[in-house]
Order: structure tokens, then sequence, then C-alpha cells
């Protein structure tokens, strides 16, 4: 072993324990959530667990109230990504295509979202569907997680639709296509992964959406996340780590169907113009 | 039909409907408003509403005493104090660590690098309630590295419930995302403009002063917006983690609104933050309007 490190020099060896403290921050909180939701038993000082088992699964899969956080989580989510669809699709089209007044500006405006920081955005919403009668609806808890995706749900979909060739839907034109069949057969399938990518995220960060909901949706909407912060003070460690790895599920299944089409440079495309 | 009636006949309906350059306007417009309308409701009616409540008074009138507050109320004045410094040290380290990984992954190659490539981002899409709860049972009292530091004699520092675990949770949330929007700035500079830098003898320190940081600093400054804004507005770690006292602004105004039912306060801290934030936001959204110019 000595040996080895002699050969492959001190830079190596600087590297290596740089990524392994860094690799142990990362994956380390993961991690000890995977083992404590095995564990039946693991008292201190103990290293790993006494008794492994599946008691908690158990425990936490009884509960009616953490049941029905997770069925209302996913109808919001979907609520929310079949709206910002419906809404920031066509206006990303626009964007990329159309020529009308103002453009610039409503493009920007999406920034808005963006230039705030969120608990004062939160609070500021809070204060306005309290005077409405949004709070405690479904209405304002769909609306509060709006606010997170509208821009990347606009933007990314945006340089998709730009970055598919005119020239290509011209042709189909000059062969006698209608403007809605070349949208249909040409321009939407190029910019589909941008749209997926970004349908993806929003609906990860609607089911992942904590503080708005907290602040407006108590008490009746009860997203996973919010029964996540009652978990925490009421329950034991091991049945907060459970429902952690149910709450995180769906973010992995999605992810690695989308692998392929996530990218750092998609991602950016959210957030800022390149 | 002949051509010309044909054309005369084009000229007619032209006449009686309107242009196509109209036409597309109307389009345009009917497809972008709905989204609009949302972000009026969401975003842009509560910031005015919330900066005119902030301004009213307990008699009735108009004035800055629930600013004034802020800074009189000495828990109020401790926890402005501390958001700062807490967001101050965590930007600082945050930048630090991201652009050093970004650079590595851009001018380095293996099977290291990849792997790092393809994991950095999983941060990014774990809840952030979850992250926050893993980091307390492993760095709490009694957590997982306090009993495994215990097998060498080593006693952890008390992290949890100090700021220590707000700067660890807010390094965990944004470091990937950093790294994310700086990768992708650094992908954008050509290999060949670094390798004739290298091949006339520019050495590390210029490489980077000279040719890396002026070609990313825009990049550079819209990250640190995000991580300003993220951790002044950040509720989840704080609320989870931090001390009862003093108090981040997110943790705070949740509180004045919630507990304390106090909204033209709350409103007040609110429009707070969105004042510590007006540089950096303004900042950014010009930088982004001045990227977008050439494609209109």
């Amino acid at each position: 072993m000595l040996w080895y490190w002699k050969h492959v020099g001190p830079r190596r060896i600087v590297e290596f324990i740089l990524l392994t403290i860094f690799a142990i921050f990362f994956a380390g909180p993961l991690v000890n959530l995977l083992v404590l939701a095995f564990s039946e038993k693991w008292n201190y000082p103990n290293v790993l667990p006494q008794i492994w088992g599946f008691k908690w699964w158990e425990f936490v899969l009884a509960k009616d109230d953490i049941v029905s956080s997770i069925s209302l989580s996913f109808l919001i989510a979907t609520l929310v990504t079949l709206l910002s669809i419906v809404v920031c699709i066509p206006a990303a089209y626009a964007f990329a295509r159309l020529q009308f007044p103002l453009k610039r500006m409503f493009l920007f405006s999406f920034l808005l979202t963006h230039a705030f920081p969120k608990m004062g955005l939160y609070v500021s919403i809070a204060v306005l569907f309290y005077q409405i009668g949004l709070m405690n609806t479904l209405l304002g808890v769909v609306l509060i997680h709006m606010i997170n995706v509208l821009m990347f749900m606009t933007w990314i979909p945006t340089a998709a639709f730009r970055n598919v060739h005119r020239a290509q839907e011209e042709s189909a034109r000059d062969v006698g296509a209608s403007p809605f069949k070349v949208f249909r057969s040409i321009t939407l399938p190029m910019a589909m992964p941008g749209i997926v990518v970004a349908s993806i995220f929003t609906f990860l960060n609607s089911l992942d959406e904590a503080q708005g909901t907290f602040l407006v949706g108590i008490p009746d909407f009860k997203t996973m996340p919010i029964v996540m912060y009652s978990i925490i003070s009421d329950f034991p460690s091991s049945a907060g780590a459970v429902f952690s790895i149910i709450l995180t599920l769906p973010t992995i299944i999605l992810l690695v169907a989308a692998q392929r089409l996530v990218s750092a440079d998609v991602l950016a495309s959210g957030f800022q113009m390149k | 039909m002949s051509s010309k009636s044909v054309i005369q006949a084009g000229r007619a309906t032209a006449k009686k409907t309107i242009s196509p350059e109209t036409k597309q306007s109307i389009l345009g417009l009917a497809m972008v408003l709905p989204s609009f309308a949302i972000l009026l409701i969401v975003v842009i009616i509560p910031i005015v509403q919330s900066f005119i409540l902030s301004l009213s008074n307990d008699a009735g009138g108009y004035d800055l005493s629930r600013y004034a507050y802020l800074f009189t109320d000495k828990g109020m004045r401790g926890n402005i104090v501390f958001t700062l410094r807490i967001t101050a040290i965590t930007c600082a380290a945050v930048l630090l660590v991201s652009y050093s990984l970004a650079i590595y992954m851009r001018f380095n190659q293996g099977p290291i690098v990849d792997l790092i490539r393809r994991t950095y981002m999983i941060p990014l899409f774990i809840p952030g309630v979850i992250a926050t709860y893993g980091l307390i049972n492993l760095l709490g009292n009694h957590g997982w590295l306090s009993r495994i530091l215990e097998t060498v004699g080593v006693t952890l520092p008390r992290i949890i419930f100090d700021e220590k675990g707000i700067i660890i949770a807010n390094l965990w949330f944004n470091i990937p995302f950093t790294t994310m929007l700086l990768s992708s700035a650094l992908a954008g500079i050509p290999s060949s403009v670094i390798e004739s830098a290298k091949d006339v003898g520019v050495g590390r320190l210029r490489l980077f002063t000279r040719f890396i940081f002026p070609l990313s600093y825009k990049t550079f400054l819209v990250a640190l917006t995000f991580v300003f804004m993220g951790v002044i507005g950040s509720f989840t770690a704080p609320f989870l983690i931090g001390a009862n006292s003093p108090q981040m602004l997110g943790v705070s105004m949740q509180q004045v609104f919630s507990v304390f039912q106090e909204r033209e306060q709350a409103a007040a801290i609110a429009f707070f933050s969105f004042l510590l934030c007006s540089v950096l936001g303004a900042f950014y959204i010009r930088s982004m309007a001045e990227e977008e110019k050439g494609k209109m």
C-alpha cells in the first residue's frame, strides 16, 4: 500500500484526501438516513445498529396521516406540473418564435421570481392571500408552488425552441405542411428533451417545496415535507429516516429515468441567459 | 380566374382583415399573458402590497415605525447581524469551494473526474428537509459522526443548534448549484485559449486571473447572487437546525407572521430582506438583459 502512495506522488494524495472529504460531506447525511431506516435498535455509543429490521417501515406505513400526505403531495405536484405546462410552454414558444410588443419586458419579468429572497416573498404572498382568502386552500398552495418553477419552466423550453433550426421548419412548410403540422411533427419533438427536463424539475420542485406550503397551507394541506417537520420533533429518528427515504424515492426514480437528458448546461439555461 | 383577379382579391381581403404582423403580435401576447398573470399574482402584487402594508403604523397612519422597530428592538437587531454574518461566511466558502471544483472538473480528466461530474448534482434534487434531517442525525449530539470519532477518542464540538450547523447545511445546499452554474460557464471557455496561453508559458495563477476569471466573472456574480439570496431567504435549515436566538431572518419573519400574527411587522421584515438583496437582484436582472440583447 505504502509503495503505491509513494508512486502516485503527493499531488494525487492531496487530491484523493480532498475528494474523500467531499464525498463524505455530501453522502454522509444520506447514508446515515439509509442505515437509520433499517435499524431497530441502535444505542449510543454503538457505531452500527445492534438489531437491523423493518419495524419502523411498518410503523410509518400504518400511520394514516403520513400515507394521506403522500397522495396529497403527488396530487399537488401533478396539478402544478400540468398548470405550468399549459401556461408556460405556449409562452416559451412565443418568446422563441414570435415577434410581439414588450417581448423583452415579459421575458425578463420572470427573473423577478428569483430576484427576491424566498422567505420574504412567501411572507408577502401570505399577507396577500390572507386578505383575498387564499390561505389554507388548494389554489393558494398550487400558486405558491408555481413561483419556483415559472422561470425555468419558461426559460428551458424557450432555449429548446430556439435551438430548433428554422431551416427545418421552413423546408417542411415548403413541401406543404400546415403551421400546426410543422409544430406537431418538427418543432415540438425537437424541443421535447428540454420540455421534459423542465417538467421533471417542476414536479420534483413541487414535491419538495416546504417553506411556502408551511406558511399558506397550514393546517389542512400537510404535504410530505410538512409532515416531515413534525416527524422530526415528534417521532424517533428511525421513523423520520424511513419517511425520508419514501420522500426521496420519486426523485431518484425520475432522475434515473431522465439521466440522459439532465446536464449542467440544460439546467443552467433555466437560471441564466447564455 | 385570371392571375390578375387573384391578386386583386388578395388585396381586398388584406384590407379587410388584420396584417400578419398584428396577428402575430396578438397571438404572441395571448400566449404570454397567462403566465404573466400568475407572475402578477404571486410576485408583483404581493411585493407592492407588502411594501404599502409595512408602512402602516398602529395608529392607522403611515410612517416608518415598523422599520424603526427592526433596529431598535435588540432581538431583531441581533437577528439581522446574525443573518448577515452567516450569509457572508457562506458566500465566501461556497464560492471558493465551487470555483475550485468547477475548475478541477474542467481541466482534469480521468475516472475520478467522471465520477464527480456524474454525481455532484445529486444534492440539488434531494429535498431540503431530508438533507437537513440527515445532517442533524449525522452531526448531532450522539450522532453517527460523534459515535465514529468516539472510537478514536475525539469529541465532536456542538454543531447542531448552533451557527456551525446552519453554515454546514448552507454549504450542502449551495455548493452543487453554484458548481453547476460555474462549470457551465467554464465549459464555454474554448480549450484553445487555455492551451495557447499555456504554450507561451503563462503560470497557473496568471492563467486564472487573466483568462479564466475574466471569462467567467459574470456567472461568478450570478452565482454569488443566488447564494446570497438563497441564504438570506432560507427557512428549512435554520428552522430545524438553528438555536432559538439569534434567528435567521427567514425564521424570524415566519414566527412574526404565523405565531405572533403581526402581518404588518412581517411585511416590514420581508421588505427589509428585499432591500438587503436589492443591489444583487438588480445586477442579476440587468446582466441577464444585456446577455439577451443580441438574440432578439
